[in-house]
């Protein structure tokens, strides 16, 4: 006991004591560091650029760059208090191998020995097919890059899917399908261009709350938001669109319907770029705003005011995150949002684009090199001349390149569940929080002979049920580049140690190769993360993201730049795909698809009648490994909820802050906090997904979208009752 | 470049140095041009910097409140500056905003005028409301002051600390650490003139906040053209007791009782009923010593309670200390005159029952403040002086009658009796105020007593009427009056724990889920 303190003779002023930094200025001296280190921010896709303040070793505090072109001298609540994810009694620290059902540390070549050993077995009894990866976002190109040549040519399965598949997989293939290649067309700045700007199915004000910054600089644009929820953002709207849940896609044809009845379109660019406008005039004929309105709930006049302000904008922008993605039909709305930008020319100009705002801070990284849903550099497993143009560029047989993409997401949980996947390499992700329906998560993976879980931290509840855990440094403690967004890649820099024994998961795929006996074929010379980068940028060369211009000594110049960037050419402040009105497909015309609406698969029934909403709040970041690390945002954020309108309460005899359990045909999450507010539709339940102690992907639906095997996370049929009520 | 606060990179001149070789050159750290978000000329006379809070602007992004913690260095459990939410309408027409408060920087701060050791000082120049951590002795009187609950008490420290507007960073020509972090451009500092405001201060008010009346908040709120009228806080049906404040509970009750005990033995000396009054009048002196010793602990800095004197032009901490430090040396002037029988004793034994009743009523005119509508009443006298007329007298019949045989007139017995009387009257109308009011914290106090504080509120009420008034009724002597003694005495005691947990504070609103409880 501190008697000095206790009697009040010492009041702690010299650790609450303030000093002035160089750059910083006047502040706590405690966060005065010894020196800052330039990186790009690690949680979302935004790519903010951020300075690591070190200390002794040890980071204590993060600002953002002033002068950085994406945020402005900027960070969201989780950026400004970044630091603290780093040190950590639940960091994973030691290599842990399951032995008489403990997990017990074990030495780093032991690890990899086991695990080089166990995945051989598993492949040489039950195929090479029997192992599956889960990967991330959440890794540097250079790691995707490393991982995806690991994966498929070093262990030979295509069964390689990233968590990715959960969050963006239906823009990619909305995009591939309309445009003929991924990647989002347009730039931040577009928002601050546009004079007209509608989001569906986004909640920047939540989930990148950075980019609201954007919005805010445009003084001349009409702002539409088209969610089910009053969300923080649809506050920012002009004109609100309180659509009935997932009916965006019939919203999106009434909106075509009347541009083409109208000639609200470019005809011009219709007859000039795109392919497949008779069909699609025919097709929207059943999309008349009389149907509309009754499928969205909205008035016809809402609905003609929204197609008028797109159709006569300069630059109409359309942005969309995971309302429109985590649906069983988000390729086909994707497309149907693409449909409205090629029909009216919003695309390739300042200010017009039709644009996904990605998940996770290197989403985009892992489409662009990481081999799993596509061949690296956006080239297509189908394509025998891109299988060609790899084999020839790294020198090794054209028959070792799949001819297919291996199974999505769901499909390895399903062959998990099937015994046809017998053994599962899981790295920083946790699918036991992020899962739909965690029921079939569980059946799968308890029937796995072995399980390896790559993670920063332990526990989570993934690697709990490991077999193997890998401790990997994190954010902070390792190097490479992560590409936003808006296709812009930025540098990410080691300011510490990593903790323990925690390696990078690029030198752990390294050393895993060199297990396998495949180091010397697949990495050549390699030691560094920047000798991954410069075959990378060789492999997508002449490719739509080319980043064969962009060098770490032109990162270290230049900050962040966009791709593509050919080899010499000079960074351009701002890029934009498609401004020749060139598409990615063989005849160069974009796609008009027609793209049908249909109801979501689980309707509320008299058993089931509320209709449950997922989403975020912008304290959290998705399953929380890393913010609940984070007293600041732990204290605003402390615990998950349930909104509910009143009037729904009323008849159920709830109040606010009732314990309750939401139920639904596959599971139950006890006791949520429920909160009545009028910011949720009578009918409708919203809940956050970022809690595991009450994880509603419990009672979510895996229900699927066919072609991009995106989950449908946003509608599913629950009950609420009072917690205790039927135990 | 100045009114956005950054710089393209093309726009950005090269430099050389050393600092560019780690740090990408066109990404160098430029030190953040607030523009138009703070002031651009210097103060003139008459005027102070206030803070002005778009609401049409803030997205409840909460980046502000990061941002102050990690300025000042604070823990995560204190916040400097807050982010609420307020909601009205129905769906789909419903209106939700957020509420980013730091503090207000009063025209007349509550806080200061408290403030028992003047920790406080409102900046002549500037205007803001500064605190001192090394004046401050942690009574945290302030946060009992503040309609806002800006003052934050960190027990780590054992002092208060609040919201001081970056000043230091504004001299500098730099944004506090909150106007620099909002990504919208929705806080900003500028300057008022201070006359004209005190005029006409209705832009300080905004729903979920309490009236700018209390202290003429400076706070300058832009609220949306549409506002729903019903816009209100989320947060009202979370409502927990207060700190109890043990120290305190254990001292108001023994001061009182020592002050009653000392005018009934005033009154029995003058009667000339002398035998045994000594003895009495050493015990009541030492539960007021006890007491006022023990009350020290409720400080984060009890070596420091000397300094409490300080503060006597305004503060009524300030007054109670020196008020209870006078009755406790008229006490022992009285006492020792008792002892050696020295004539002139009813002239002590009047000065000590003058500093006696100056000192309850100081010490309850320190809970009578606007901020904590509760205790914002004469019933707050009426429940010390209750506590005193009903224990004094007990005391005294107890140690003279059963502890050293003695008897006393009736009258003391009865004076016991009314005191329980008028405690338990005053405490069901009070009840009755308070659940039947419209304001929201009195409710919410009637609410805790009807609810989660129940039993306890009842076992109080039927404490006072069989002990405080039946058994004195029946029995004036015998092991019954020892029993009633010691059930009022710890129905008091419970009483005085009421009354601290059950006070619901004004504060801004708060957000719908979160570790923030209603107030500090």
């Amino acid at each position: 006991m501190n008697w000095k303190r206790t009697l009040g003779l010492d009041n702690l002023s010299e650790e609450y004591s303030f000093a002035r930094d160089e750059s910083t200025g006047y502040t706590s001296a405690k966060k005065i560091p010894d020196h800052w280190v330039p990186t790009t921010c690690g949680y979302c896709s935004v790519g903010c650029g951020i300075e690591i303040g070190v200390k002794d070793g040890r980071a204590v505090t993060s600002r953002p760059f002033a002068a950085h072109p994406v945020n402005r001298g900027k960070l969201c609540p989780k950026g400004l208090s970044e630091h603290y994810t780093l040190e950590s009694e639940n960091r994973a620290t030691y290599p842990l191998l399951r032995q008489n059902g403990k997990l017990m540390r074990i030495g780093w070549d032991e690890a990899l020995s086991v695990m080089a050993e166990r995945f051989r077995a598993t492949q040489k009894a039950y195929g090479p097919e029997a192992l599956g990866v889960l990967s991330t976002g959440q890794l540097v190109t250079e790691e995707f890059y490393t991982l995806g040549k690991l994966v498929q040519l070093g262990f030979g399965t295509n069964n390689y899917d990233g968590n990715t598949t959960l969050c963006m997989a239906s823009a990619v293939s909305g995009y591939k399908v309309s445009f003929g290649s991924d990647g989002p067309p347009g730039a931040y700045e577009d928002m601050e261009r546009a004079d007209m700007v509608l989001l569906i199915g986004a909640n920047l004000a939540d989930n990148h709350p950075i980019l609201c910054q954007y919005l805010e600089a445009n003084r001349n644009k009409t702002l539409i938001v088209a969610d089910p929820r009053v969300s923080k953002t649809a506050m920012m709207a002009d004109i609100h669109l309180p659509l009935k849940p997932r009916s965006d896609l019939a919203l999106l044809n009434g909106i075509a319907h009347i541009l083409v009845r109208y000639n609200l379109i470019d005809r011009e660019y219709v007859d000039g770029h795109t392919a497949g406008f008779a069909e699609l005039e025919r097709f929207l004929d059943r999309y008349t705003p009389e149907r509309v309105a009754e499928l969205t709930g909205l008035s016809e006049e809402t609905i003609f005011k929204t197609a008028v302000l797109y159709g006569r904008a300069k630059a109409g922008f359309i942005g969309w995150t995971m309302g429109v993605n985590h649906s069983t039909l988000g390729t086909a709305t994707v497309n149907a949002i693409c449909n409205l930008a090629l029909l009216t020319g919003h695309i390739g100009r300042a200010g017009a684009s039709p644009f996904s705002i990605t998940g996770q801070c290197n989403a985009m990284g892992t489409r662009e090199a990481g081999f799993a849903s596509s061949l690296p550099g956006y080239r297509k497993f189908e394509s025998a001349q891109d299988r060609a143009d790899l084999a020839a560029i790294w020198g090794i047989d054209e028959s070792r390149i799949p001819i297919k993409r291996g199974l999505a997401y769901p499909d390895i949980v399903e062959a998990a569940v099937a015994k046809r996947i017998r053994a599962l390499w899981i790295i920083a992700t946790n699918p036991l929080v992020s899962y739909p329906n965690q029921d079939v998560l569980r059946n799968g993976l308890s029937n796995l002979d072995f399980l390896v879980v790559q993670d920063g931290y332990h526990p989570t509840p993934t690697t709990e049920l490991a077999d193997l855990v890998l401790p990997a440094a994190i954010w902070g403690e390792k190097e490479g580049t992560y590409t936003n967004s808006e296709r812009r890649v930025s540098k990410v820099n080691q300011a510490v140690a990593p903790q323990g024994e925690a390696r990078s998961d690029f030198d752990i795929f390294l050393a895993l190769a060199e297990k396998l006996g495949c180091r010397e074929e697949l990495y050549s010379g390699w030691t560094t993360v920047e000798d991954a980068f410069n075959e990378w940028r060789r492999v997508s060369q002449g490719r739509l993201c080319d980043y064969s211009g962009i060098s770490y000594a032109l990162l270290a110049e230049h900050g962040a730049v966009q791709w593509p960037l050919t080899e010499g050419a000079a960074p351009q402040r701002t890029s934009r795909l498609y401004s020749d009105g060139q598409f990615q497909t063989p005849d160069g015309r974009a796609k008009l698809v027609c793209t049908d609406w249909a109801p979501f698969p689980e309707q509320p029934t008299g058993h089931y009648p509320f209709v449950l909403n997922t989403g975020r709040t912008v304290e959290h970041w998705h399953t929380r490994t890393k913010t609940r690390e984070v007293p600041i945002l732990e204290r605003l954020s402390p615990r998950a909820w349930l909104e509910m309108n009143p009037r729904d309460a009323k008849r159920l005899g709830l109040r606010s802050h009732d314990s309750v359990d939401v139920v639904s045909r596959r599971g139950r999450v006890r006791a949520v906090e429920l909160r009545l507010t009028e910011i949720t539709a009578p009918g409708q339940v919203f809940m956050p997904f970022h809690f595991a102690e009450t994880n509603v992907n419990e009672v979510t639906q895996d229900a699927f979208d066919p072609i991009s095997r995106e989950p449908n996370y946003k509608q599913c049929a629950v009950r609420v009752e009072r917690s205790g009520a039927n135990a | 470049m100045a009114e956005t606060g950054y710089v393209y990179l093309d726009e950005l001149p090269l430099m050389e140095s050393a600092l560019l070789s780690t740090t990408p050159r066109s990404l160098v750290q430029i030190k953040f041009e607030p523009g138009p978000l703070i002031p651009e000329r210097p103060l003139g006379a008459g005027e102070q910097y206030r803070f002005h809070f778009d609401m049409t602007k803030c997205i409840g992004c909460k980046c502000c409140v990061v941002a102050c913690n990690e300025q000042n260095g604070n823990p995560a459990a204190i916040n400097w500056r807050r982010v609420g939410e307020v909601e009205g309408g129905h769906y789909p027409n419903t209106q939700r905003h957020h509420l980013s408060m730091g503090c207000n920087h009063c025209l007349e701060p509550s806080c200061l005028i408290g403030c028992p050791v003047e920790a406080y000082t409102k900046d002549p120049i500037t205007g803001v409301v500064l605190h001192s951590a090394d004046t401050c002795i942690g009574c945290q009187y302030c946060v009992w002051n503040c309609s806002y609950g800006v003052p934050q008490y960190n027990a780590e420290r054992g002092v208060v600390g609040k919201c001081d507007m970056c000043h230091n960073r504004l001299s500098d020509g730099d944004a506090p650490a909150c106007v620099g972090a909002c990504p919208e451009g929705a806080i900003a500092i500028e300057i008022v003139n201070i006359a004209e405001w005190r005029r006409d201060y209705l832009s300080a008010d905004a729903p979920g906040l309490p009236s700018a009346d209390d202290s003429i908040s400076t706070t300058r709120i832009t609220l949306p053209d549409n506002l729903i009228p019903d816009t209100g806080r989320v947060d009202t049906q979370r409502v927990g007791p207060e700190h109890p404040h043990w120290p305190l509970v254990f001292m108001l009750v023994l001061t009182q009782l020592s002050v009653g005990a000392f005018v009934v033995l005033w009154l029995l000396d003058m009667l000339g009923r002398g035998t045994g009054l000594t003895i009495t009048a050493l015990a009541s002196l030492t539960l007021a010593g006890i007491s006022l010793g023990a009350s020290t602990l409720h400080l984060g800095r009890p070596i420091y309670a000397f300094r409490a004197l300080k503060g006597l032009r305004r503060s009524w901490l300030s007054r109670e200390v020196l008020t209870l430090s006078l009755f406790a040396g008229a006490a022992s002037v009285f006492a020792g005159m008792l002892i050696f029988n020295l004539p002139g004793r009813s002239v002590a034994g009047f000065c000590t029952v003058l500093a006696g009743l100056a000192g309850v009523t100081s010490s309850a005119r320190i809970y009578v403040v606007r901020a904590r509508p509760a205790w914002f009443s004469a019933y707050t006298l009426v429940e010390f002086y209750s506590t005193a007329l009903l224990l004094g007298p007990l005391f005294v019949q107890v140690l003279l009658v059963q502890i050293l045989g003695e008897t006393i007139p009736s009258w003391v017995g009865l004076a016991a009796v009314a005191g329980a009387s008028a405690q338990l009257i005053a405490q069901m109308l009070k009840f009755l105020w308070l659940s039947r009011s419209e304001v929201f914290e009195l409710r919410a106090s009637s609410l805790l007593l009807s609810g989660s504080l129940q039993n306890l509120f009842l076992t109080r009420l039927a404490v006072l009427a069989i002990a405080g008034v039946l058994l004195p009724l029946i029995a004036a002597r015998g092991w019954l009056i020892v029993v009633a003694f010691a059930l009022v005495l710890a129905g008091e005691w419970l009483g005085r724990y009421l009354f601290f947990v059950s006070v619901v504070p004004k504060n801004i609103a708060a957000a719908f889920t979160s570790g923030e409880r209603a107030a500090a």
